[in-house]
C-alpha cells in the first residue's frame, strides 16, 4: 500500500487500529472532528449520521475510545468512528483549532478542502446531500488538541472555563488523580440520587469532580456529600429552587464536632471570605447543582438577579458562644453528632442593635429587621426565616434567663400590624380578605423562625436570611458520616 | 489531559420539539394551571379561544407550581391531549 500524507493509525471504537491509508483505499473521504462537550460536534453527527454512504465520512473523536463510542451512540452516528485521546497530535498534524472539522482527504493523504463548526450548505457541498433542519450554521467549540498550545491562549484553567465547569471563578482541574483522593476509596459509582432540575445523576464520582472543582480538601467531602443529600430530599424542593425567579440558593449549617476537624469557621467573619472550608465546601454544593443538575444561570436557573451568596454559602454554628441547644441537637440530633443543615434562602441583611439593654427591645429589633422580607407589605409570611444571632446578641438573652423559645414567640408577637397598613402593593390574600382592624403577623408561625448563634464575639451585628416564599422548602439534616 | 466530568452526560441529549399542528380544531388540548396567581384567568381567556377555533379542552392543575408536575398529571395529558397550554406565571 502507498504511503500517504498524514498517515496515522487510530483505535476504531468497534474493532482495532485501522490507518488512514486502509481508510483510503477505497477513495478518498472526509475526517470529521468531534469532542464530547461541545454541542455542536453532536448537531454534525447527528446530521452525518443521516448520510447514506457511509465510506466516505470518518468520525475522529478527540476522545478514549470508550468515551468515542457513547459519543457516536448519542448521536446515532454509525459510520466509522476512531478514538483519538490525548496528546492529539493526529488532529493537530491537520491543523485542528475547531470542532467540529471537516477535513476533505484525497487518496494520496492530501488536504482537499475543510469545513468549521457546523455549516449546512458546505456539508452539503462537500457531500453532495441536503440537509433538514435548523441550525444551518453553528459555530464550533476549542479543539482538545488546542488546549495549552497556543501562546497566551487556552491552558488547563482557561479549559476548565471553556468546558463550562465553573460557577465564574477559576477552578481547580478535576484531574483522575484529584478525584480518586477526594473519593479515599470510596465507591465511584455510588449514586446519590438524580438532582433536578436536568436529572443527573449525582454518582461519587461527580460529586468528588464537583469538590475537586471548587477547591475542597479531601477531608470535606463527607461535609459535601451529606449537603447533596439534603439537597436531594424532596422537602427541600431543589427543583425549584434552582429554576426559579427568586434570587434563592441554598444555605450551609455545620454543627459538631466537625466544625474544629476540618475549620468551618463559625467565628469573625463566619459568612464572609478568609476560610476554605467555608468557601470550598458551599461553593461545591452549587457546582453540583449547577453541573451535575444542570442548573447553570440564564439556562434552566432562571433566577431575575440571583445573589451572591449563590456562589457560596456555608458557615458553622458558633456552639461555644450560644447559651442554647445548638441546632442540631433542636433538630433531633446528638450533640457529638456532626451535621449540615440546609436552608434555601437569599441574602442576608445584616441587624446593626447596640443600644438595646433589655431582652425584649433586642427581640423586637432583630423581628422588625425582618419584617420587610420577601416585600414590605406580605404578611405574613409562610416560609423559614434564619437568624444568625451574634455572640454578644445572644449573651444578652443569656444573661436574662432566656431560653430559644422565649426569643422566638416574643420575636413572633412583636411584628404586628392591622390589615389596613398592609394594603399596599404585594399583598397577601389574608390581608386582602381581612377587616382594616386586623392584627396580622409577619410569620404564620413562631417556627418559622429559626436562630443559629455565629459571629465574633466583639460586635452586635446580627444577621437574618431571607425566604423563599411559597416555594414549600423546609430546612433538612443530615448527619456526616465519614465513612460514606 | 484527562479530567473526570461533574456532568452526566446522558441528560444532555438534546430534545426534539414535536411536530406543530396545522390546526386546532378537532384537538384535545390539556390546560394545565402551574398555581400561580392568575394563571387560571389566562386559560380561560386561552380556553375560549380554543374553543371558537374547534378545540376541544380539559383543565388540571399542579400541586404547586415550584415543583415539577406529578407522574398522575403527566399521564393524563398523555393519555386524554393532542397538546397542552401551561399558565406558566403571574
Amino acid at each position: 500500500m502507498a504511503a500517504v500524507e498524514h498517515e496515522f493509525t487510530l483505535p476504531r471504537v468497534d474493532s482495532g487500529p485501522v490507518s488512514l491509508s486502509t481508510l483510503l483505499a477505497p477513495g478518498p473521504l472526509v475526517l470529521v472532528f468531534v469532542h464530547a462537550d461541545c454541542p455542536t460536534s453532536m448537531l454534525a453527527l447527528r446530521r452525518l449520521a443521516t448520510v447514506d454512504d457511509d465510506a466516505s465520512v470518518v468520525c475522529i473523536a478527540e476522545e478514549r475510545p470508550e468515551a468515542a463510542a457513547r459519543l457516536a451512540r448519542r448521536a446515532g452516528f454509525s459510520h466509522t468512528v476512531l478514538a483519538e485521546p490525548a496528546p492529539y497530535a493526529v488532529s493537530r498534524s491537520f491543523g485542528v483549532e475547531t470542532v467540529p472539522t471537516a477535513v476533505q482527504v484525497g487518496a494520496d493523504g492530501a488536504v482537499v478542502g475543510t469545513v468549521v463548526g457546523w455549516d449546512a450548505a458546505a456539508y452539503e457541498s462537500l457531500l453532495g446531500v441536503a440537509f433538514d433542519g435548523e441550525p444551518r450554521l453553528k459555530p464550533g467549540c476549542v479543539a482538545r488538541g488546542l488546549y495549552g498550545e497556543r501562546p497566551g491562549g487556552l491552558d488547563e484553567l482557561e479549559d476548565m472555563l471553556e468546558r463550562g465547569w465553573s460557577d465564574g471563578l477559576p477552578v481547580v482541574p478535576p484531574t483522575p488523580e484529584r478525584v480518586e483522593a477526594m473519593l479515599g476509596g470510596r465507591d465511584p459509582a455510588r449514586s446519590l440520587g438524580l438532582v433536578p432540575p436536568a436529572h443527573g445523576d449525582a454518582t461519587l464520582e461527580r460529586v468528588a469532580s464537583c469538590a475537586v472543582l471548587a477547591g475542597c480538601r479531601p477531608s470535606y467531602f463527607p461535609v459535601v456529600v451529606a449537603a447533596v443529600e439534603a439537597a436531594l430530599e424532596p422537602r427541600f424542593n431543589a427543583h425549584g429552587i434552582a429554576v426559579t425567579t427568586q434570587p434563592a440558593g441554598p444555605i450551609l449549617v455545620v454543627n459538631g464536632p466537625v466544625r474544629d476537624q476540618l475549620g468551618v469557621n463559625s467565628g469573625m467573619g463566619a459568612l464572609g471570605p478568609g476560610a476554605r472550608a467555608n468557601a470550598a465546601i458551599g461553593r461545591a454544593l452549587r457546582l453540583v447543582l449547577t453541573l451535575t443538575g444542570g442548573a447553570r444561570p440564564g439556562a434552566l436557573d432562571r433566577a431575575t438577579l440571583g445573589h451572591p451568596g449563590k456562589l457560596s454559602c456555608c458557615f458553622a454554628e458558633n456552639e461555644e458562644a450560644s447559651p442554647w441547644p445548638s441546632l442540631h441537637v433542636e433538630r433531633g440530633f446528638e450533640a457529638a453528632a456532626s451535621t449540615v443543615t440546609l436552608f434555601a434562602g437569599d441574602a442576608p441583611l445584616s441587624i446593626s442593635d447596640h443600644r438595646s439593654r433589655t431582652p425584649e427591645e433586642l427581640a423586637a429589633t432583630l423581628a422588625w429587621a425582618a419584617a420587610g422580607q420577601w416585600s414590605p407589605f406580605w404578611w405574613p409570611m409562610d416560609d423559614t426565616s434564619l437568624f444568625v444571632v451574634c455572640p454578644e446578641h445572644a449573651a444578652l438573652f443569656a444573661d436574662a434567663g432566656w431560653s430559644k423559645e422565649r426569643v422566638r414567640a416574643t420575636m413572633f408577637e412583636a411584628v404586628v400590624r392591622p390589615a389596613s397598613e398592609l394594603r399596599r402593593g404585594e399583598t397577601t390574600p389574608l390581608v386582602h380578605a381581612a377587616d382594616d382592624a386586623t392584627a396580622v403577623r409577619k410569620w404564620t408561625s413562631p417556627e418559622k423562625i429559626v436562630l443559629v448563634v455565629a459571629g465574633g464575639e466583639a460586635g452586635r451585628f446580627s444577621a437574618v436570611f431571607g425566604p423563599c416564599d411559597g416555594m414549600k422548602t423546609e430546612p433538612v439534616t443530615k448527619e456526616i458520616r465519614w465513612s460514606t | 489531559m484527562e479530567y473526570v466530568s461533574p456532568i452526566d452526560e446522558s441528560v444532555r441529549e438534546p430534545i426534539s420539539f414535536a411536530a406543530r399542528p396545522v390546526s386546532v380544531a378537532g384537538k384535545r388540548v390539556a390546560l394545565l394551571d402551574i398555581t400561580k396567581a392568575r394563571g387560571a384567568e389566562f386559560l380561560d381567556q386561552v380556553e375560549r379561544r380554543l374553543h371558537e377555533r374547534g378545540a376541544e379542552t380539559f383543565r388540571l392543575a399542579k400541586e404547586i407550581f415550584s415543583k415539577p408536575a406529578s407522574t398522575e398529571v403527566i399521564e393524563e395529558i398523555a393519555l386524554r391531549g393532542d397538546l397542552t397550554v401551561e399558565g406558566l406565571a403571574d
